[in-house]
């Protein structure tokens, strides 16, 4: 027991799809820029993650080697169009808001990732798990760096004003540079280093070192 | 004075931020002759932040203190106008020296300039932050300090050279007539100090022309079809953009080299 749930703790910091695989980026810069679409973004990724996770480790051995990247890709991207339409019905303004990103968790290469490298070699009760976890650790960021950019963007969090702008009245200039994509870059490696500081073990070797200066006898 | 070069180089970065401070000097006092005593708050602001970043980060890293934040902070604040709100000020020197700079492991291990850092991202982030255009007297007060790193080969003269003629001929070709003096007197403070800084810019000889050929040719891109004067906006975000650029003009030009020389010598 304590093993399976390991599959969804670990993905959460120790082995963030984010911070540590770098994985997931293009969407977590582009739809960070409110917290409630951040969110939104969160739920359809860690839905579809799960259930595509789920289906095609039940298919494993009956998948072809030689084409499971078009059955992997057939089956996520059949999930995305469910949860795209079902966006639309029931989250039309936001759905609108994130536009074709939705869509573009097909190519997510988070999704494919796990498929790949977990679903495809584990039992479906792991694998779903295992994407459960990833979805999770995917959220966490998306909400933090969504959260933080909302609030110093625009004052506001979930649409609720938290700091009053200059613009309404209030005492606060919003960093418009919170608002462009570049911000979620700084934050996103500022997050990696915070995390490496405080979990050491995920630093990497430097790929260049200075060489040690050899004593001289 | 060959010596004299061998011995500042040995003494490394801190030799280069004593000589550009003191390159800074002149243009520092033109500054309070032309904007006058409001200007120290903001200079105040910017030292104090950028030391005690640094003081910080040698601190927690335990490497002796460094005053290298000394530069930045004289530069970013030639380039402001009194009028920005002191928090700002302080926001965009964090940014700048942390994000620029210290993540690095401090100055000389970057590939960018702090400064143009800085400025960049205060003008992102509030757009309606303007940069102070440099009047004549700073202009002039800039040529001594340019002269005396030029000597020392802290400037790059190619791309001393490579910038001011991209941007000129740039702009002869769009059709317009550039008034020569006043475009250059807008200009070269931002390039002795931003645009030709000895960390930001490239290494090798054709890395260094390539990237001042492509600052000029930013800066006529970014001045919005102005002819008359180049505005200090376009400086920093071209300077920010060449100094992105210069880590690959460098390894184009040491490919380059290796193939060269492995034709000739087999």
């Amino acid at each position: 027991m304590a093993a399976l749930f390991r599959h969804v703790t670990s993905p959460l910091i120790d082995n963030n799809p984010v911070t540590l695989q770098i994985l997931g980026i293009c969407s977590a810069l582009a739809v960070t820029t409110s917290l409630a679409t951040a969110i939104t973004m969160s739920i359809a990724l860690t839905v579809v993650l799960c259930l595509s996770s789920g289906i095609i480790s039940a298919i494993r051995h009956h998948i072809p080697p030689v084409i499971r990247l078009i059955v992997q890709i057939t089956i996520i991207s059949s999930l995305v169009i469910v949860i795209d339409e079902f966006l639309r019905a029931y989250a039309f303004e936001i759905s609108r808001e994130l536009s074709i990103f939705v869509g573009l968790i097909v190519t997510n290469c988070l999704v494919l990732g796990r498929a790949e490298a977990f679903a495809m070699r584990n039992p479906v009760v792991p694998s779903v798990l295992d994407g459960l976890g990833n979805g999770l650790g995917y959220s966490l960021i998306l909400v933090v760096v969504g959260s933080i950019r909302e609030l110093l963007g625009a004052g506001t969090l979930l649409g609720y004003v938290i700091l009053p702008t200059v613009e309404n009245g209030g005492w606060f200039e919003p960093l418009s540079l919170m608002q462009l994509a570049p911000s979620a870059f700084f934050i996103i490696g500022l997050l990696i280093w915070a995390i490496r500081t405080r979990w050491t073990k995920q630093i990497e070797a430097p790929k260049f070192a200075l060489k040690q200066r050899q004593a001289r006898s | 004075m060959t010596v004299w070069i061998e011995r500042m180089a040995r003494r490394g970065p801190g030799a280069v931020t004593a000589l550009q401070a003191l390159a800074l000097a002149l243009p520092l006092a033109a500054m309070f002759a032309e904007r006058g005593t409001a200007m120290v708050p903001v200079l105040v602001t910017a030292l104090a932040t950028a030391l005690l970043w640094e003081a910080a980060f040698a601190v927690v890293r335990k490497h002796p203190v460094t005053f290298h934040g000394l530069t930045t902070a004289l530069i970013v604040a030639i380039m402001l106008p009194a009028e920005t709100s002191l928090w700002q000020v302080s926001l965009a020197m964090t940014l700048g020296i942390v994000i620029g700079e210290l993540i690095f492991g401090g100055r000389g291990f970057g590939f960018l300039s702090a400064a143009a850092v800085s400025l960049a991202l205060l003008t992102i982030s509030f757009p309606q932050a303007q940069l102070a255009v440099p009047g004549t007297s700073i202009a002039i007060a800039t040529l001594p300090g340019a002269a005396l790193l030029l000597a020392f080969g802290l400037v790059p003269w190619r791309v001393l050279v490579a910038t001011p003629v991209a941007m000129v001929l740039m702009m002869l070709a769009s059709g317009a007539v550039p008034a020569i003096v006043p475009v250059l007197a807008s200009l070269v403070f931002g390039l002795i100090f931003l645009i030709c800084d000895p960390v930001a810019s490239a290494s090798t000889g054709p890395g260094r022309w390539a990237t001042g050929l492509l600052a000029g040719l930013l800066i006529f891109l970014f001045n919005a079809g102005e002819t008359m004067t180049v505005l200090p906006g376009a400086i920093v975000s071209a300077a920010v953009l060449a100094s992105v650029f210069a880590p690959l003009a460098d390894h184009l030009a040491m490919l380059a080299n290796t193939a060269i020389r492995r034709r000739r010598h087999g």
